[in-house]
């Protein structure tokens, strides 16, 4: 008896048949539920065809003691649930699918050598490969039976005449192709979860692990620093039911007992029905569907005590300045300058936050020219030429406490005609605090763009004197290769740059105009370094230093 | 009047700044979780030791990650505190790079001390007051650490429970061979960074990367903790800095299947009831 045969045929050869009605929808709703009950044992669980599931087994397989023994466990499973199944495991999707479908030995060995899957695949119907009925017979009439018969033919004339198709299935199942399922849900981002050898059917019990499970939840998550917004549990049935309650909070959680009450709430909803553990419940599963970034500690009573650190800190700061002097005691802040050395200052931290104002602001925007020596794409902003330099103004007064952290000039003294730029006038730095707070973000959020991929823009530590180093660089506006610094000889394995910063023109002239590099070298050392002068129309033997460290 | 006042000591031992409350840990690496019994110790000193001499800068970086991350914890200001050889040796802390770092520049208080002794000094005040979210000392003479003295910073950090990191710049490659009290101690390596392939030449470098060695880690005090769990000392951890996420990433076998993401989801069905410690050491 096969699939496909009419039904008086099948009455004929089986006079005892029962007959039972199709019923596509039932099946369909059966199949998603199974697909749901599979979530189990990995994520990532999809719908194959009208009659199939498929399981992205990689790396669960060792939670169930191998392959065979979560096929095992998977079979026996189903059959306890009236389920009788059919289960192939290859290291494809397209391959576990036809050994599933069409083959006698279910499983493929991993590695598949060349031989194995000729001895495995090649006596296997082109069926197998999922093609459309039509491609088959047309095949078959070309005398194309099994997949041996395509796979050891030149490719060309089988695409010419069949279509692309049963070769690049061909290619999928010997794994040469990429090809991935569609899960039917979206895998967690972080998950929790527990079984038990027998079943537990109190919800008292249930209660019991779903704290336990919060807990585990909780470390994942602030290991990452992150909290939980939209959260899943699962209670897997042993009856092959199984219940979803989705929760969601406002705020980022990652406190254990938030999320079980908020789980507990939910249960209490009168539109949500009680937990009903049936025959018992031997999986528990708590995800975190959702996870966010934590927002600082809001309690009340936290920043009550956090009013009476403030103040002890003030006494510590008085206390540590008055031993190592104020200008030993810091806090920085950033400023709009354009030279790297003039781009923070300190004030001393017993006058407060308030200490340091802004120069002016300007508008500043991120764009990527293309560098013209090498098509490297740029870093900063400024392409030379200097038209989109900010139109600083130096301010009238000076402010006595504010210091350039980096005050002396490097070597070639480009910058110490700009110090007034980074002083404000007192009074002017009163009126302008407000706006000037969401400056600073707005020049953080600079600094963070740097390049799409987290990758810091400036350094962590900044010489106060650039150090000259000997650099090596294949054309003399590249960037460098190879260069000597302290002695020692790095060979740079990566770099990103230039990033063209000039000197302030309007204020002086005569400073050579920089090029920044982002070097990292073969050991995983990150340096900044520069070039001095513009080759070939500020200087002919270009200096390169370096400027500071990432780390 | 009287239940008031339990009531009020009640809450004080659980939030407030000289309760009784235990060290809280602050998870950063799955892989260190477990030797750590939970992450790190918020009331404990830590030492963090370059490998090479070299690796000062990057030493410097990995403290920073932590301490960025003990900053986001509390919202309290933080205490850098620096020898000033140190910073001209190996360049003064650059606030953009900080930024940029993950570090909010508000909340960071920078002191220079002239000397060792009075580095010392400055950060065992700031531990015993107990206001900073974190203090970060970078020293470069080993001349007056000693047993003793890290036996006094540790007990200023209990006391203030406070988190101490402390750097040891000129102590390269000596981070089996010291002895102190600190709780825990790191060796830092430079390591390659994630690089990005460029459209032409060679690749761009990547975010933050350092290799990270947990040479010591003091038997957890008494509690509910798991017991210590045995760690290698020998391997070699490749983290990488995330710091708009503010995580390290584990990228010792190219970051693929030991993150902490839900997928491979180790040992998390082996067995049926396990203990709260069981979770922190996964």
């Amino acid at each position: 008896m096969s699939l496909g045969l009419s039904l008086p045929d099948a009455r004929a050869r089986f006079p005892a048949l029962i007959v039972v009605e199709a019923e596509p929808l039932e099946e369909a709703r059966l199949l998603r539920r199974l697909c749901d009950w599979c979530s189990r044992y990995t994520p990532l669980a999809a719908l194959d065809g009208r009659d199939g599931l498929m399981l992205d087994i990689s790396g669960v397989a060792h939670l169930f003691e191998g392959e065979a023994a979560l096929i095992e466990d998977c079979r026996a499973r189903l059959s306890a649930q009236g389920i009788s199944v059919v289960i192939g495991a290859a290291s494809n999707p397209r391959a576990a699918s036809a050994l599933a479908r069409f083959s006698r030995v279910r499983t493929a060995p991993e590695p598949l050598s060349d031989k194995a899957f000729v001895k495995l695949f090649h006596d296997l119907s082109l069926a197998a490969l999922g093609l459309d009925e039509k491609i088959v017979a047309d095949m078959a009439r070309a005398g194309l039976r099994r997949i041996g018969d395509i796979a050891l033919r030149p490719r060309a004339p089988i695409t010419a005449r069949f279509g692309a198709v049963p070769m690049a299935r061909l290619d999928a199942l010997k794994g040469l192709e990429r090809s991935s399922i569609a899960p039917r849900f979206r895998p967690p981002d972080f998950c929790a979860e527990r079984q038990f050898a027998s079943p537990i059917q109190t919800v008292e019990a249930i209660e019991v692990q779903l704290r336990k499970l919060a807990d585990d939840l909780v470390v994942l998550l602030e290991r990452q620093a992150k909290g939980a917004r939209r959260i899943e549990l699962s209670l897997y049935r042993v009856d092959g039911a199984m219940r979803r309650i989705r929760i969601g909070a406002s705020r980022p959680l990652n406190e254990a007992r938030a999320i079980v009450r908020l789980i507990a709430e939910r249960l209490a909803s009168p539109s949500e029905d009680a937990i009903d553990a049936g025959y018992g419940v031997d999986l528990m599963r708590l995800a975190c569907l959702t996870a966010e970034p934590l927002a600082p500690s809001e309690a009340e009573l936290e920043r009550a005590h956090e009013a009476e650190r403030a103040r002890s800190l003030a006494e510590l700061l008085d206390r540590l300045s008055a031993r190592l002097g104020a200008r030993a005691v810091t806090r920085r802040e950033l400023i709009d300058a354009h030279l790297p050395e003039q781009a923070e200052a300190a004030a001393p931290a017993t006058l407060g936050h308030d200490a340091i104002g802004f120069t002016r602001r300007s508008a500043r925007r991120v764009s990527s020219p293309q560098s013209p020596s090498n098509g490297r794409p740029m870093v900063g902003e400024d392409q030379g030429g200097g038209s989109r330099w900010p139109t600083q103004q130096g301010s009238s007064g000076t402010f006595d406490n504010l210091t350039s952290v980096h005050d002396p000039p490097p070597l070639p003294a480009p910058t110490r005609g700009g110090g007034g730029a980074n002083v404000i006038d007192a009074a002017a730095r009163q009126a302008r605090l407000r706006s000037e707070s969401r400056h600073g973000e707005e020049l953080a959020s600079w600094i963070h763009e740097g390049e799409a991929s987290g990758t810091p823009a400036r350094p962590l530590r900044l010489f106060a004197r650039p150090e000259p180093i000997e650099a090596l660089a294949e054309v003399p506006d590249g960037p460098p290769l190879r260069f000597r610094w302290r002695r020692v000889v790095h060979d740079v394995a990566a770099i990103e740059g230039p990033e063209r910063i000039a000197a302030p023109w309007w204020r002086h002239v005569g400073a050579p105009t920089r090029d920044y590099f982002r070097a990292e070298d073969s050991e995983g050392r990150r340096f900044w370094l520069y070039r001095e002068g513009l080759w070939g129309r500020e200087t002919m033997r270009p200096k390169w230093f370096v400027h500071g460290l990432f780390g | 009047m009287a239940r008031l006042r339990r009531a009020i000591s009640q809450i004080e031992a659980e939030a407030g700044p000289e309760g009784e409350r235990p060290a809280r840990r602050l998870p950063f690496a799955r892989a260190f979780d477990s030797a750590l019994s939970g992450g790190l110790a918020d009331d404990a000193l830590h030492e963090i030791v370059p490998a090479q001499p070299a690796d000062g800068a990057v030493a410097m970086g990995f403290a920073l990650a932590l301490a960025a991350r003990f900053i986001s914890r509390r919202p309290a200001s933080a205490l850098v505190i620096g020898e000033g050889f140190a910073a001209e040796e190996s360049g003064a802390l650059y606030g953009p790079g900080l930024v940029a770092h993950g570090l909010p520049l508000s909340r960071l208080v920078f002191v220079r001390a002239p000397d060792a002794a009075l580095a010392f000094w400055a950060i065992e005040e700031a531990l015993k007051c107990g206001a900073p979210a974190v203090v970060v000392g970078e020293i470069w003479s080993l001349k007056g650490y000693s047993l003793a003295a890290s036996r006094r910073l540790l007990l200023a950090a209990r006391k203030g429970k406070v988190p101490a990191l402390l750097i040891l710049a000129s102590a390269y490659g000596q981070a089996e061979r010291l002895s102190s009290a600190a709780e825990t101690r790191f060796e830092i390596a430079a390591a390659p960074s994630a690089t990005i392939p460029a459209a032409a030449g060679l690749d761009l470098p990547g975010p933050f990367a350092c290799g990270a060695r947990l040479i010591k880690a003091r038997l957890a005090r008494a509690g509910p903790e798991a017991p210590f769990q045995a760690f290698d000392p020998g391997r070699v951890i490749h983290l990488e800095w995330r710091s708009q996420d503010m995580t390290f990433k584990d990228m010792t076998f190219g970051g693929m299947c030991v993150d902490d993401q839900a997928i491979s989801l180790p040992l998390a069905a082996a067995s049926g009831d396990r203990s709260r410690a069981a979770a922190r050491r996964r």
